[in-house]
């Protein structure tokens, strides 16, 4: 049975790819049979040829013979095809550009649809990589009344949200934060670790690679020296030996036990996190909020519940802390909890601009899917003779209609192709971009269900109409498109199709354009926006003391840092050099509430409004380039002991003074209700959370009053970057040897990746929206090619009677403008609706900004004028003699 | 084109080549010659439709062919029934015999 099976598939093949042996075979078969059958004559004794005649009657006809014999290997639907698709292949190697134009636009359309389709796919749509990470959820809280929209959780939170709260399998929490890995050759590396809770793991579901996880016996507040490592760092640092699991390595200048390693992929909650560490969970510390809560919810609880739930929880502890809240009631207030979906929070701040990217390549391929059918029923009008003839000399309609349908198909099938390669490009620019940063990226790759959406559609809309005009050449309008003059296979209502057609791209392209037009002047407003700082030719430079020597012992801090900074600032190139706790737009931020002296909080709130704090040295304000505007800024008389001072922003100041009456004032803090710091300057305000953020109040202490054993070194230089940075590691590496110098950039590089998700928004959508504008020209410059074309002889004559070349020009002009003006028109309406989507994105610009609509209208009707142009004034030079040769 | 059309009914000429070669595997020519000895007073068969059939057999996996030296030294095409072209043979004759004594007992009965 077998071996029947494999004989019939060895025929079958055989049938296919070896015809012109079989063929060969066949004939030599008849002729043998021929040869034996007039020989058997000629033995009955008749003369050659006589017994030749009657042989060959006797056999039948030998054509037909063999066409059947062919047809009965069963495959001559497969031989018919491969004949249409080679005469297809001839057929558009004939018209090279109109074939080239229907390919590159339809892989334009595939490409950008399925490579923006991928990302999301790949960052909105796809599960993260945890099991069940639908029940995954971010906590955080916020209390808006004192500008605390985003508030983390202090260690106290964290243990009450974990007992209290119902509806958790598990609830944990993390925070960033840095540690030094000394070396065996005492070259140290800074890494970037997470200190988690007993459950982190647990909530994530993933289980170690090797040894374990930080578990809940780690969760006092003076846990045991371990540290779980990510799989790169234990590839990379450790090369990837198992034995390194028990040992011990040095961080932060204490001796710590790596007890497990993590799974490749594993790169929660950020992909640069190398190390986990014990976070030293301690329930009796009631301040320091700088914990994000993770949690997972159990299989029957909801979203809803866990919100109410902790809600509550937060609200009792409210009342727990009267010094924090002053007896405000928690209930009477918007103080809540923010529980988000996990996946929502890693991705939330691209979704909008992804799915803007997503609805602007749904109207592309839209605009391309209309090109392709007005191009190829266009084609299939100016064939109407060739498929009329064919139906004459015997074809049948069906023979007909799947010529064209493999035409169309052999198109698509190389739109596809190409499609599927710009695809693949536009994927590995984004992702290998050094310019974008969005999440998930990693592993997005083009996905293959969107791909094979995306090439179903574009290949059933160029089989559709490619089709759609031989139905109508098959009905009857053969004869007469044989007969007579009659070219366009629609005629007059053929031809208000394709305008309708030609006006619903222009629309769309409208869209398209008003939208990417926005997106630009939103990105323009963005970057023109004043900082209140000068990111450029300043260079940040972490200085991350070793915590064993420097923790706990300020003046060590203080005596460290400024000596580095000295000898910094004797570098040459150097122009000025400042120590600070952080930087704008570093994504680190203290904030605490604040209270003015002999000004109480407005009356019935009783709650202190929130300003940034930042410790910064001698010369901050110089070398970030933030204008001092009253006042004086710090110097070596701010020490420890002497008069605690402040500098308040404008923003702040402007609350209760004018101009300098800030001066000489006093402020306290709330964690610290004891020490009142005189302002002794006003600086300019700052947006430091980013552009688009505006600025918020800040006060700044005195690095030397409250030092940082992390702090940023800012360097600004005039000479050669590099030379200098070089020469600032040295400086370091002469007063602090154990202190890593790993993390070095441009200031502006802080400032262009705040930027990064509107500035690919904005060159994607800004390529779609020309590519749209070029689709649409080409859309109405075929249409009304093929208008001229069809009336040329009229034209012709026209002119041969006496029309003016200029009236001809005009009337042309006037009928494509119509369709172009009628386009614009709706398109204008269409984006009005349309951008209240982009709204939540843009940044200064209305939605319905007026410049942005008259410019870019106006400039797709000049594109269309031009392209309407060309055939006008081919109209209006038709030579009625030619014309009337063409016939 | 028209088809030439059998005179035989339709799947009869798979039976008669599938018995002619249940006996030894012959060409073509050969088939065509037994079937016309055998039935020349009653069937008229154009020679041209044989080979069609032949290679439908084929298709089927009923007969295989092969290239082979004939009488005086002459290359020709045999066919030859193969396991299943057996069996196809007993259930068609089989079949076959079934309709007619069916058609012949209706015939007889009115």
């Amino acid at each position: 049975m077998l071996t029947e099976l494999w004989s019939q598939v060895r025929y079958r093949a055989r049938a296919l790819f070896r015809r012109a042996e079989m063929d060969r075979e066949l004939d030599a078969e008849l002729r043998d049979h021929l040869e034996r059958e007039t020989e058997k004559y000629e033995r009955e004794g008749l003369p050659p040829d006589e017994a030749h005649r009657r042989a060959r009657r006797a056999f039948g006809r030998v054509s037909h013979a063999k066409e059947t014999a062919r047809a009965a290997r069963g495959t001559t639907l497969v031989d018919g095809v491969a004949r249409d698709l080679r005469y297809a292949v001839r057929s558009w190697w004939s018209r090279p550009v109109f074939a080239l134009g229907v390919i590159v636009i339809l892989a334009l359309g595939i490409g950008a649809t399925s490579g923006i389709f991928s990302l999301v796919d790949g960052i909105l749509l796809r599960p993260l990589p945890y099991p069940h990470s639908e029940r995954l959820v971010q906590l955080k809280q916020a209390y808006p009344e004192i500008g605390l929209d985003s508030w983390a959780l202090s260690n106290q939170n964290v243990a009450m949200y974990r007992d209290r709260v119902r509806g958790w399998q598990a609830f944990a929490g993390f925070h960033h934060g840095g540690a030094t890995l000394m070396r065996d050759d005492g070259r140290p590396r800074r890494l970037g670790v997470e200190r988690v809770t007993g459950d982190f793991f647990r909530v994530l579901g993933v289980p170690p690679l090797l040894g374990r996880t930080i578990g809940r016996s780690d969760d006092t507040p003076d846990p045991a020296r371990v540290a779980v490592l990510s799989y790169g760092l234990w590839k990379s640092e450790f090369g990837g030996r198992r034995s390194v699991v028990g040992s011990s390595i040095v961080l932060d200048g204490r001796t710590t036990r790596v007890v497990g390693v993590m799974p490749e992929g594993f790169d929660f909650p950020r992909p640069w996190a190398q190390a986990y560490l014990p976070l030293g969970l301690d329930p009796t510390r009631r301040f320091g909020w700088f914990i994000t809560g993770v949690g997972r919810l159990a299989p029957d609880a909801t979203l809803g519940e866990v919100r109410r739930s902790s809600r509550l929880a937060m609200w009792h502890w409210a009342t727990t802390m009267p010094g924090l809240f002053h007896g405000v009631k928690p209930e009477t207030t918007r103080m809540t909890t923010l529980v988000t979906p996990l996946r929502d929070v890693l991705v939330g701040d691209v979704r909008r601009p992804l799915e803007v990217l997503q609805a602007a390549v749904v109207l592309i391929l839209l605009i391309a899917v209309v090109n392709i059918a007005l191009l190829l029923s266009n084609r299939a009008a100016g064939r109407a003779r060739e498929m009329a003839l064919r139906r004459a000399l015997g074809a049948s309609g069906g023979r007909v209609a799947r010529q064209l349908l493999t035409e169309s198909l052999a198109l698509a099938l190389a739109g596809g192709v190409l499609g599927t390669g710009l695809a693949y490009l536009l994927v590995h620019l984004v992702v290998h971009s050094p310019a974008v940063s969005l999440p998930r990226l990693g592993d997005v790759g083009v996905s293959w269900r969107v791909l094979g959406f995306t090439l179903v559609v574009s290949a059933g809309a160029g089989v559709a109409f490619g089709l759609a005009p031989a139905i109508g050449l098959l009905r009857g309008r053969a004869s007469a498109s044989l007969a007579g003059a009659e070219r366009g296979a629609g005629g007059a209502a053929g031809r208000r199709f394709d305008g309708a057609l030609v006006g619903v791209q222009i629309a769309l392209a409208a869209v398209l354009l008003i939208a990417a037009g926005l997106m630009l002047q939103s990105f323009r407003n963005l970057m023109g926006t004043p900082l209140g700082f000068e990111p450029r030719g300043a260079t940040a430079i972490a200085l991350p003391l070793p915590a064993s020597v420097y923790a706990g012992h300020d003046s060590l801090v203080v005596r460290a840092t400024s000596e580095i900074v000295d000898r910094v600032r004797a570098v040459p190139g150097v122009s000025t050099a400042a120590i600070s706790w952080n930087l704008p737009l570093g994504g680190r931020y203290n904030t605490d509430g604040f209270q003015v002296e002999g000004r109480p909080p407005p009356a019935g709130t009783r709650v202190e409004t929130q300003t940034v704090q930042l410790g910064v040295g001698p010369g901050y304000f110089r070398t970030l380039g933030i204008p001092l505007l009253y006042g004086r800024s710090f110097d070596d008389r701010d020490e420890a002991g002497s008069v605690p001072v402040t500098v308040v922003d404008q923003a702040l100041a402007s609350r209760y003074w004018r101009g300098a009456e800030a001066l000489g004032h006093r402020i306290r803090l709330t964690g610290d209700t004891t020490t009142w710091f005189t302002i002794v300057g006003v600086a300019g305000s700052v947006r430091d959370e980013s552009a688009s953020v505006p600025p918020r109040p800040h006060a700044y202490f005195a690095f030397a009053q409250a030092p940082s054993a992390q702090p940023m070194l800012t360097v600004r230089t005039a000479g050669k970057r590099g030379t200098v940075i070089a020469a600032v590691r040295r400086a370091v590496r002469v007063v602090e040897p154990a202190v890593p110098v790993d993390d070095v950039r441009p200031l502006s590089d802080w400032v262009g990746s705040s930027l990064d998700t509107q500035r690919i928004t904005e060159v994607l959508l800004l390529a779609f929206a020309l590519l749209a504008a070029l689709l649409a020209s080409v859309g109405i410059y075929g249409v009304m090619s093929l208008y001229v074309t069809d009336r040329y002889r009229e034209f012709g004559v026209r002119l041969a009677i006496g029309a003016q070349p200029r009236g001809l020009l005009r009337m042309v002009l006037g009928q494509g403008m119509g369709l172009a003006v009628v386009g614009v028109a709706v398109g204008v309406a269409g984006a009005l609706v349309a951008t209240r989507w982009l709204r939540s994105i843009l940044y200064e610009v209305s939605a319905a900004d007026p410049v942005v609509y008259a410019v870019l209208a106006g400039g797709l009707l000049g594109v269309a004028a031009l392209s309407v142009y060309l055939p006008a004034r081919r109209a209006a030079h038709s030579d009625p003699l030619e014309a009337l040769r063409a016939e | 084109m028209t088809g030439a059309r059998l005179d035989l009914p339709q799947g009869t000429l798979d039976l008669l080549i599938l018995k002619a070669l249940s006996l030894q595997p012959m060409h073509g020519w050969g088939i065509s010659e037994r079937i016309q000895l055998v039935s020349r007073e009653t069937l008229q068969i154009p020679q041209g439709s044989l080979y069609p059939a032949l290679h439908r057999l084929e298709r089927k996996g009923w007969v295989k062919a092969h290239w082979g030296t004939s009488e005086n030294n002459r290359r020709a095409r045999f066919y030859e029934l193969t396991g299943a072209g057996r069996r196809q043979l007993e259930r068609e004759t089989e079949e076959w015999r079934r309709l007619t004594g069916a058609v012949r007992l209706v015939l007889e009965m009115s």
